[in-house]
């Protein structure tokens, strides 16, 4: 069963197409993460999940229902805006207890579930002030909170932390994560925040440029990026490419050449002679070596306490990045050579799609 | 450099704009007030200190023609003015909606305001005329009325016209400020509403209505004092005919004080429209605050 199916989405603006051909199917009680750099159709996908913006072309199903025509209100979904959207003349109490007014439920079953609410998230003793007199974070909760009160079956969020502070993201983060299991319901989550992508997500969905690049769990994301724009996008600092070529392989076995080095790297595999590879390493895979094949001089270093960022200029002209524990004594100017076991390596084709 | 406490600078910077204020408003009232109990009239000079007491304060509350044109007034204020927040609140709405041809109605909007009254006056003049005014032939040519009518000289009609014409030109009032406020709605704020289940109706009390009531009732505070002070679209219109039927209390002062050229009685009428509109004024101001501290 799905809670919830796009087929063939596409979005046009006039005549400028922002959602090319989406098709994604969300299982009830998944917590669904849209991720992806500024403009590529987060928010859009969104709206026209919750109702508020047209599909161009498509169908949008929930559960075994077409919904592309149905409006907004009856579609069952709620949604968490960015600037939070509370009524600021009704108190907590009266925009949490908004959509249940509206739905002329008795004034009694209103305060409980109000109440019931406001006890899950702690709101219980603002109930009586308006948005106005509160912070950001409770101002957050309170459009969470008006969000769960029909109970609905999808609950969107469109980067509904983005204007907290850093701390006070991490805590939300954590409640919301709680939130999800608590309550069973499908949550679809807008963000530009790669750390929260991870961490939330049982699913994580990269759009690009109006396209889905991958789908898939955090960490298949992480070991398995379908594409350099997945790979360089999740993980941070983000992935090492660095152009390769192959030239020959042995049975088993196959040389990958960075390209303006000297040095080989192997792995045990078959893979198609090609030239124009991309190489593909995690700064945290890379380990110091001194007969390491990836070669460079120290440009700069970041020491985070608990690792250390050494950027480098190598042998392929790339600028790249370790990121090695703890702190190390490694300078600006100095010759450094790193290696890295063949698990980590992830091959690019010149189109950018994975090989290995 | 001099320095001196805040407020002593305060005080200074404020000497000119002061002595300027007391010289043009505070002598003129001062004077006024004095009049008000003597029986100066403009034609002997030798009646300017006699002292009456209050003699023309009670001659003028038992005066009918002076109660007429305030009830005239009122009636002139609460027409106009309620008829121009429904129609400024209603235009508003629409042109918040995007559909084409928009920028240009909203500059059109602007022309009745730009308009100097009296013009405006002269124009509904025109239009109102007994023999070739517009508004005659266009109810007549449409089939809505067999003859030509004397609209501004029908007792009871003229002061519905005079009303027309200040509604034509102050509705825009009411309308820009709506729609200032009605464009710092935000978008989220309505979809949200939609999504909680609200209809359009619904949408515009939640949201809409809470967003303009405080400065659609400034622009109300200010349109009814404006209003109260009706004067030269009166005098331009009709001057207060047919039968005194269009006579409002400004009016009625400047017959007294000017055409009867009886200042001292014509001060003390003038005096007591002035206690009327810091009554209407109160009131507002004790509103809005009422409202400022709900919102
Ligand atoms: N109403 C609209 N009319 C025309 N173009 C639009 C409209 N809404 C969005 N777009 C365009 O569609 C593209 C996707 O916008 P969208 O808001 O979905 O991006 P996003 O992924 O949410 O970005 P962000 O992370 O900055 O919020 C952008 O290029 C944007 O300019
Ligand atoms: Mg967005």
């Amino acid at each position: 069963m799905t809670a919830l199916s796009l087929k063939n989405i596409n979005k046009s603006f006039g005549e400028i197409q922002v959602i090319r051909d989406i098709n994604l199917d969300i299982k009830p009680g998944e917590f669904v993460v849209f991720v992806g750099p500024s403009g590529c159709g987060k928010s859009t996908l969104l709206r026209m999940i919750a109702g508020l913006e047209e599909i161009s072309s498509g169908e949008f199903w929930i559960q075994d229902r077409r919904a592309d025509q149905l409006p907004a209100s009856e579609r069952d979904i709620a949604m968490v805006f960015q600037s939070y959207a509370l009524y600021p003349h009704m108190t907590l109490a009266e925009n949490i207890g908004f959509p249940l007014r509206l739905g002329n439920q008795p004034k009694e079953i209103i305060e409980k579930k109000v109440q019931e609410i406001a006890s899950i998230l702690r709101l219980e003793k603002f109930l009586d002030r308006k948005p106005g007199q509160i912070s950001g974070g409770q101002r957050q909760r309170v459009a969470i909170g008006r969000a769960l009160a029909r109970d609905p079956k999808v609950i969107l969020l469109d980067e509904p932390l983005s204007n907290l502070d850093a701390a006070l993201r991490l805590e939300m983060r954590i409640e919301l994560a709680k939130l999800h299991k608590q309550l069973e319901a499908t949550m679809i989550y807008v963000t530009h925040d790669q750390v929260e992508a991870m961490t939330l997500a049982d699913r994580i969905v990269i759009l690009n440029n109006g396209e889905i690049a991958q789908v898939g769990s955090p960490l298949d994301l992480y070991t398995k990026p379908a594409n350099t724009f997945v790979a360089e996008f999740i993980g941070s600092p983000k992935m090492n490419l660095f152009p390769a070529s192959i030239t020959e392989g042995h049975p088993g076995e196959t040389k990958i050449n960075l390209i303006g080095s000297s040095s080989n790297l192997m792995v045990n595999k078959d893979i198609e002679p090609n030239n124009e590879l991309h190489l593909g390493i995690r700064p945290e895979h890379m380990t110091p070596s001194d007969e390491g094949a990836i070669k460079g001089i120290v440009t700069s270093t970041e020491q985070l306490g608990s690792d250390t960022y050494i950027y480098f200029d190598s042998e392929t002209k790339e600028q790249a990045v370790a990121r090695l524990n703890g702190i190390t004594a490694i300078r600006t100017g100095e010759k450094i050579s790193f290696d890295a076991s063949q698990e980590h390596y992830h091959l690019f084709s010149p189109g950018g799609d994975r090989i290995n | 450099m001099v320095r001196f406490p805040k407020a002593t600078t305060a005080w200074l910077l404020l000497t000119p704009m002061m002595t300027i204020i007391i010289g043009v408003v505070g002598y003129p009232l001062i004077k006024t007030v004095y009049y008000s109990f003597t029986a100066a009239h403009l034609a002997s000079p030798a009646t300017t200190d006699r002292w009456v007491g209050f003699k023309n304060y009670l001659k003028a509350l038992g005066n009918t023609k002076f109660l007429d044109s305030i009830e005239n007034t009122a009636y002139f204020v609460s027409v106009s003015v309620s008829a121009e927040i429904v129609i400024g609140v209603l235009v508003a709405l629409l042109l918040n909606q995007t559909f084409k041809g928009r920028t240009l109605l909203r500059a059109l909007l602007i022309l009745p305001l730009a308009l100097p009254t009296v013009v405006n006056a002269m124009m509904w003049r025109l239009i109102y005329g007994p023999d070739f005014g517009a508004l005659n032939a266009l109810l007549t040519q449409i089939g809505l009325m067999a003859e030509y009518q004397s609209w501004l000289g029908d007792p009871d009609l003229a002061l519905w016209m005079v009303a027309v014409a200040d509604i034509w030109k102050n509705f825009p009032l009411v309308a820009l400020i709506t729609l200032a406020a009605l464009q710092t709605i935000s978008k989220d704020l309505i979809e949200a509403a939609t999504l909680d289940g609200a209809n359009a109706w619904q949408r515009f009390w939640t949201v809409v209505f809470p967003a303009i009531i405080a400065p659609v009732s400034v622009a109300l505070v200010l349109r009814t004092i404006e209003a109260f002070k009706v004067f030269d679209i009166i005098y331009v219109m009709t001057r207060g005919g047919p039968a005194n039927s269009t006579k409002t209390v400004s009016f009625h002062v400047y017959q007294e004080a000017f055409a009867y050229m009886r200042i001292g009685s014509g001060a003390s009428y003038a005096l007591i429209v002035v206690l009327i509109s810091a009554v209407l004024i109160a009131t507002y101001l004790w509103l809005i605050k009422k409202q400022g501290n709900t919102a």
